[in-house]
């Protein structure tokens, strides 16, 4: 199925230039790195009045959105794909015609791990993880099946405004063929430390799956929740354009590729609790810490480690020297480890 | 960077402590601007933009109460005030509801579809008008309201997914019994479920499930299997010399939280606050991504032009809710009617 042709059938003028945007990102060479793609203008001056007022003020208002939503629904759904690395999983959005997708850093996790994707109609490839940047949580991965596939535009964070209405999509807890897509409407509520924040009512396990505006363009990536159901998080797009030469090139060494200067020698997956330990790296500072492999990190300092991603955040932060305190579940017992953070040892 | 880095780090500890970071770094346009929670998709303003939804619908749904206390909306089915509702939250006790005309009136439920999980009620008022069906297919994406009986929506959000079956899950009373003995005694009661929250204890013996006398663990676990989640069973217990009879809510747990891989609190939020008691084992919903109290379920969920297409029946997670397709609870309503009128005839 060629998505670009799909997108092309437009909702109105803009929706086709927009579509002519998802052309693909890698290079004529197969091997050379997919060159920073250019963000798709969103011509909010062409949108329907209803999806630019302060606030839907009747039935007819409230009817132009709905219209609006309906009809961009299919032409985006589907390039939203789950994905499972390793033992997690999580959602991710097709970009470009040959396959780049992105997702969420702690999706993603380090360069060069196999990734299988399903799409919204139960269609499977496979394909490997490129890199994710830790810092703003964005990833990137390519699925290396040949195309082309379904995708979606890359938007721009500049024309991104206050109480736009935007589309929450993925595949929360995984790909399950009588559900498939889940589709979730909000507002743009806040910009918090850069990421976008809405009131889409998205879950722990929507990670990775796209924010899309009202041009039908990904503006940005499902990342974290917060304890109100009406604010949660999303990497911004421009993130990704901005750390295009990590996610196209991410260091293939370990899960804790935030700052290679802090180390601990551990790495964990999501789990309910908090991180649970996959792995702990013998002679290590985990490993001299009394950390283990099916431990879960519950604390950090005090605070609560609601996916792995933030404990990996906490770690990357660490000045190497610096004494992190842990409160760690162990079968039912609870213990408190101290672990000294290090720079790593040199190339394995 | 390391201003970054620390407001990266600041960042997530917002997210873990459950509030919104205050001081933002924001865009270089307006740097801590912040959507008035009033234009939030669920706030007063965008909801008064619905208020005609709920003008069309309010004087077809019910607000019904057991002993004064609010359990779930209901729609109307006819004009002779039968209504539909969500069953297992009737807890036993006095019924009565609130109407759009603000009339306080007394209800009895006439017939139960356990499976469907939907109560036929007859309301003693008049002047109930029955809530109009949608005939269409719903698609995501269109809006999917949920009115009351008040002049706004409770709630609004949009259509997630097309109807799909969901899978019953297995009902449990939530003790542990001392496998050392024959005898049905309690060695553990586990917490957050249904027999900690009637009050039962370790030590105490089950000698009685709906009145029918049990000595041994294998009766129990046989006669509770035909039991579904938010349905309850009356328990006879013997402690010590003394005995009782107790009534506990059957639930069904998530294998993770039965796993013990959520700790007590937050496992028994999601089971007794935020979700549905019966959330599985619906031959058709609709998903949607309303945020809605478990108390407000019930009730129509409507379309802008005020039609039902569906009827809410558990709120499913934190952050979704489902609806029986209008289609299903016709031939339901159909099926509740009879099953009322054959129980009267045999009277």
């Amino acid at each position: 199925m060629n998505a670009t042709r799909d997108l092309r059938v437009p909702i109105c003028g803009w929706l086709l230039a927009a579509a002519l945007n998802c052309t693909p990102l890698l290079g004529a060479d197969p091997l050379s790195a997919p060159p920073v793609p250019k963000p798709a203008p969103a011509h909010r001056s062409e949108w329907a009045a209803a999806l630019r007022k302060p606030v839907p003020e009747s039935i007819a208002d409230l009817a132009a959105i709905e219209q609006h939503v309906k009809a961009l629904l299919p032409r985006v759904s589907p390039a939203v794909v789950a994905v499972e690395v390793g033992y997690g999983s999580g959602s991710g959005v097709v970009v470009s015609s040959n396959g780049l997708v992105l997702t969420a850093g702690h999706v993603a996790g380090r360069a060069g791990r196999s990734v299988h994707f399903t799409f919204p109609d139960g269609k499977v490839a496979h394909g490997k993880t490129l890199g994710l940047d830790a810092d703003t949580d964005s990833g990137l991965m390519l699925i290396t099946d040949p195309g082309p596939w379904p995708c979606v535009p890359m938007g721009d964070f500049e024309d991104v405004r206050l109480g736009d209405w935007v589309l929450a999509l993925g595949h929360p807890g995984g790909f399950d063929l009588q559900r498939s897509l889940v589709a979730r409407l909000g507002r743009v509520i806040g910009f918090p430390e850069g990421a976008i924040q809405t009131d889409c009512t998205i879950s722990p396990g929507d990670s990775g799956g796209p924010l899309v505006d009202m041009a039908g363009h990904v503006i940005g990536i499902h990342t974290a929740i917060s304890g109100p159901t009406s604010e949660n998080y999303h990497v911004a797009i421009n993130d990704y354009y901005e750390a295009w030469d990590h996610l196209t090139h991410g260091p293939q060494t370990t899960d804790l590729v935030a700052n290679p200067r802090a180390y601990i020698g551990a790495s964990g997956v999501d789990d309910p609790a908090g991180c649970r330990i996959t792995e702990v790296e013998s002679n290590s500072p985990a490993a001299r810490a009394g950390l283990k492999a099916g431990d879960i990190v519950l604390e950090v300092e005090q605070r609560r480690i609601p996916v792995a991603a933030v404990f990996r955040r906490w770690i990357a932060e660490a000045q190497p020297g610096e004494t992190l305190h842990l409160e760690v579940k162990r079968g039912d017992d609870h213990l408190k480890l101290e672990v000294q953070v290090e720079t790593p040892p040199g190339p394995r | 960077m390391i201003a970054r880095h620390f407001l990266r780090r600041s960042l997530a500890l917002a997210c873990l402590q459950l509030f919104v970071a205050a001081a933002a770094l924001g865009r270089q346009t307006g740097a801590d601007e912040q959507l008035p929670r009033s234009r939030y998709r669920s706030g007063e303003q965008t909801l008064r933009a619905f208020a005609p939804v709920a003008a069309a619908t309010r004087f077809s749904i019910i607000k019904l109460e057991v002993d004064d206390t609010p359990v779930a909306l209901g729609a109307v089915v006819d004009t002779n005030g039968l209504a539909i509702t969500k069953a297992s939250e009737l807890k036993p006790g006095k019924l009565t509801c609130w109407l759009a005309s603000d009339a306080h009136a007394d209800a009895e439920v006439i017939a139960r579809d356990e499976s469907a999980d939907v109560a036929l009620v007859r309301v003693h008022a008049t002047g109930l008008k029955p809530i109009q069906w949608s005939d269409e297919h719903v698609h995501p994406g269109q809006w999917a309201i949920t009115p009351g009986i008040a002049p706004t929506p409770h709630a609004i959000g949009v259509v997630s997914t097309l109807p799909r079956r969901i899978r019953a899950q297995r009902a449990l009373i939530g003790v542990q019994f001392d496998f050392s003995t024959n005898v049905p005694r309690i060695e553990e009661v586990l917490p957050g479920l249904g027999a900690e929250e009637a009050g039962l204890k370790a030590g105490d013996v089950v000698t009685a499930l709906n009145g029918a006398a049990v000595t041994n663990r294998e009766q129990i676990v046989e006669r509770l299997r035909g039991f579904r989640a938010g349905e309850t069973v009356k328990v006879r217990v013997q402690r010590g010399t003394g005995s009782f009879e107790a009534q506990i809510r059957m639930m069904a747990p998530s294998a993770e939280w039965l796993a013990g891989e959520l700790d007590a609190p937050s496992g028994r939020d999601r089971l007794v606050g935020e979700v549905s008691l019966r959330a599985e084992g619906f031959e058709q919903v609709i998903e949607h991504d309303t945020v809605l109290h478990p108390w407000l379920c019930g009730g129509p969920l409507v379309d802008l032009d005020g039609k039902a297409i569906g009827l809410n029946i558990a709120r499913a997670s934190r952050v979704s809710t489902y609806a029986l397709p209008t289609s299903l609870v016709k031939r339901i309503v159909k099926d509740l009617e009879a099953k009322a009128q054959k129980a009267a005839s045999t009277k």
